[in-house]
């Protein structure tokens, strides 16, 4: 029988894989937006696991969220430094770490933040210390750097025609272990480094005590996909000004022959990482609770007009409503697809069992009875279905791998494109639909009598 | 051996006025070797088609040693079919793909599984019907050994009654008379009724009793070798 099934599918090679072709193509368009859906939102999700709560400056939600947790470049204002240092001395947070944004080596995010916050990225590091002075740095997992590398960091990106910052060369002292999140591609640097790198007042805030600073208004910034050419950047264009004048007349003191003012930055000089009134602006600072009714209180609290608390989990989970929308749009297409595809077999199906009445009378003339004439028209069909099924999976499974590892490679956002238990049902659903389908041409092909069948 | 017993058959076809086979009473003993001829549309292959049970019969009734067709439903006609009549057409309707050997034990294998008798039974009837090579490709036979092998696939299962249309129609002479002389002689040795529509004379004559259908009406029934 199979032999026979197998014999006869030959002579109709072209056509038989045209239609597996055909299903494999529209099977293999929803394994992949079932499978890459589902690696997005699972990979972000345990991104941001590591996030639990983060405190900027009032603006977009979504944005803060995006730039904390995938690294993401973009305008962010600056949050008065009070607030950290409010937040280090709360009694329900077990971590606040300022994130200060702006840099890049390399194309690589420099991140300005403390030791605290590598601890809670890298419990244990896969190579060398934590830095210790203030031009040390610790590399993400991804970061081609060795330990003793130099990192001269650049204001904004080569892209945006970016400029060196030139008092400061940072040494790879670390490495942390990888985290699957895009944090594998930051270069993380002692947040003071990057205050004293843009000029900012604070950054020998102990040398200054008292003084005050103009920065407790939130400085704003651009992305760095802006499109200023180099040399005319505006003010303060980044998630940190790249030149002090923008914040104003008290900072003259410190102008270079450019006009440019820089901040002094004495690379060894040691970490610093206690924060008070008079710790410059920040982006962002990620809070990590003591208990889950903390992180309640916390949020609520910093919800007011100066702050702006989210839960980084909270705001991808709105992100992926839409997600889910542009997936179930897809998804929508592709079942359409396979409505279309189905069609189109079956008239195949039919005009072949249309072709084939003779062969088919003649099998009955001859003795196959008809039970063996249904298995062998709907066995036929069946195993192109299987086949393009399997084909089809098998492409979606490949394509949805090629996705994640691209977009993996862009983001270190680990996608993990896994299958679950509904797509099992899934699977089953298309064969039970393909055993079903396959049967419309074979229970067509027993209405004639053989006799009729073989004269036609 | 079967014989074949036909009372107040009538086939029609819708549209058409007239009965295109109308046969009162007809009696075949077993191990008649019965020829049919007629004009083209007289009614032949209606003919075939009622006593194989290839086609229903709503008028009158066909019995193979008793066994009514009429009585029987499609399935039962195929199963029928299938156990007691070798049938062989003018089309040799072999499936190509397949050796001489997988056709003949094709309508078995898709039945059930083939016992050894059987494949042994297969290889000695292609033996027998002058198939040196029975894995040769079916369709890279000649049409005179694709006509024998639809022959030996006709006889595998021991039927009591053969059944031919036109079966040299579409050979050469030379084929035509080879196809001939196994029918007859085969019909002979396995013991089996043979009942063949033919136009060949060389055919007819290896026959002795002969049927002359018009209109789907018998006109002519004689006993003995004869040209038609
Ligand atoms: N399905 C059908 N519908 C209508 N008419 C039919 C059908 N089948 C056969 N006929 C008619 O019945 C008549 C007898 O047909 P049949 O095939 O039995 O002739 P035949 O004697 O075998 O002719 P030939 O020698 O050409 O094979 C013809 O007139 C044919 O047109
Ligand atoms: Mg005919």
């Amino acid at each position: 029988m199979i032999r026979f099934i197998l014999a006869d599918l030959r002579r109709f090679g072209g056509g038989a894989l045209s239609v597996v072709i055909l299903i494999a193509l529209s099977v293999a368009l929803s394994v992949a937006v079932t499978l890459q859906e589902r690696a997005v939102r699972l990979g972000s999700a345990r991104a941001a696991e590591k996030f639990d709560l983060l405190v900027g400056a009032p603006g977009s939600e979504t944005q803060l969220a995006l730039s904390a947790v995938f690294l993401q470049p973009a305008p962010l204002p600056l949050m008065s430094g009070k607030v950290l240092a409010k937040l280090a001395a709360d009694p329900r947070v077990a971590l606040a770490a300022p994130v200060g944004f702006g840099d890049s080596s390399f194309g690589f995010p420099i991140v300005g933040t403390t030791t605290a916050l590598i601890s809670a990225l890298s419990p244990q590091l896969a190579d060398g210390l934590p830095f210790s002075r203030l031009a040390d740095a610790v590399v993400g997992a991804d970061v081609p750097l060795k330990t003793g590398a130099e990192v001269k960091p650049m204001h904004g990106s080569v892209e945006t025609g970016g400029e060196t910052h030139t008092q400061i060369i940072y040494r790879v002292v670390g490495r942390m272990a990888p985290t699957r999140t895009a944090w594998d591609r930051a270069i993380l640097v002692p947040i003071r480094a990057v205050w004293g790198l843009h000029g900012m007042a604070g950054a020998e805030a102990h040398a200054h005590e008292g003084e005050t600073h103009g920065d407790e208004e939130p400085g704003h910034a651009h992305g760095q996909g802006d499109e200023h050419p180099a040399g005319s950047e505006p003010a303060g264009e980044h998630g940190l000004p790249a030149h002090p004048e923008a914040h104003g007349p008290q900072d003259d003191d410190e102008a270079d022959e450019h006009g440019h003012v820089h901040g002094h930055v004495d690379a060894d000089a040691p970490l610093d990482e206690h924060f008070d009134a008079q710790t410059p602006g920040v982006p962002a600072v990620l809070v990590k609770p003591k208990t889950i009714a903390d992180a309640y209180r916390l949020r609520q609290e910093y919800r007011s007009e100066t702050t702006l608390a989210v839960f980084p989990a909270e705001v991808l989970t709105r992100l992926y409503a839409t997600l889910g929308d542009a997936r179930s749009l897809l998804l929508a297409i592709a079942v359409g697809t396979q409505g279309i595809v189905i069609a189109a077999i079956l008239l195949v199906a039919t005009m072949h069992i249309g072709a084939r009445k003779r062969q088919i009378g003649a099998l009955r003339a001859l003795g196959a009875p008809m039970r063996a004439v249904v298995i062998l028209v709907w066995g036929e069909l069946f195993v192109l279905f299987l086949a393009g099924i399997g084909l089809g999976g098998l492409i979606g499974l490949v394509t949805a791998q090629l996705i994640s590892a691209r977009l993996t490679a862009a983001t270190a956002v680990h996608l993990p494109v896994e299958f679950a238990q509904e797509d099992w049902r899934l699977a089953i659903g298309f064969v039970v639909a393909a055993a079903v389908v396959s049967l419309v041409p074979a229970l067509g092909a027993l209405r004639l009598s053989p006799a009729a069948a073989l004269r036609s | 051996m079967l014989s074949l017993e036909i009372n107040g058959l009538e086939m029609r076809y819708p549209g058409l006025a007239a009965p295109v086979l109308a046969i009162d009473r007809l009696q075949v003993p077993a191990g008649t070797r019965l020829c049919i001829t007629g004009a083209s549309g007289s009614g032949k292959s209606t003919f075939v088609n009622a006593i194989t049970g290839l086609e229903r019969i709503r008028h009158g009734s066909v019995s193979w040693n008793g066994t009514d067709l009429t009585r029987l439903s499609a399935g039962g006609r195929d199963a029928f079919r299938a156990r007691h009549i070798g049938l062989v057409m003018q089309d040799f309707h072999l499936f190509p793909g397949l050796s001489a050997f997988e056709n003949v034990v094709l309508p078995v294998r898709l039945a059930r599984r083939l016992t050894s008798t059987e494949a042994q039974r297969a290889r000695f009837l292609l033996d027998v019907t002058g198939i040196a090579r029975p894995q040769q490709r079916i369709e890279t036979l000649s049409r005179g050994e694709m006509q024998r092998v639809a022959v030996a696939r006709a006889l595998l299962l021991k039927p009591g009654v053969i059944v031919a249309d036109e079966p040299t129609a579409s050979l050469d002479s030379q084929a035509g008379e080879q196809v001939s002389e196994l029918l007859v002689r085969l019909s002979r040795e396995e013991r089996a009724t043979l009942i063949v529509v033919t136009h060949d004379p060389a055919l007819a004559a290896r026959l002795d009793r002969h049927i002359r259908l018009v209109a789907g009406a018998i006109v002519e029934d004689k006993e003995g070798v004869q040209a038609p």
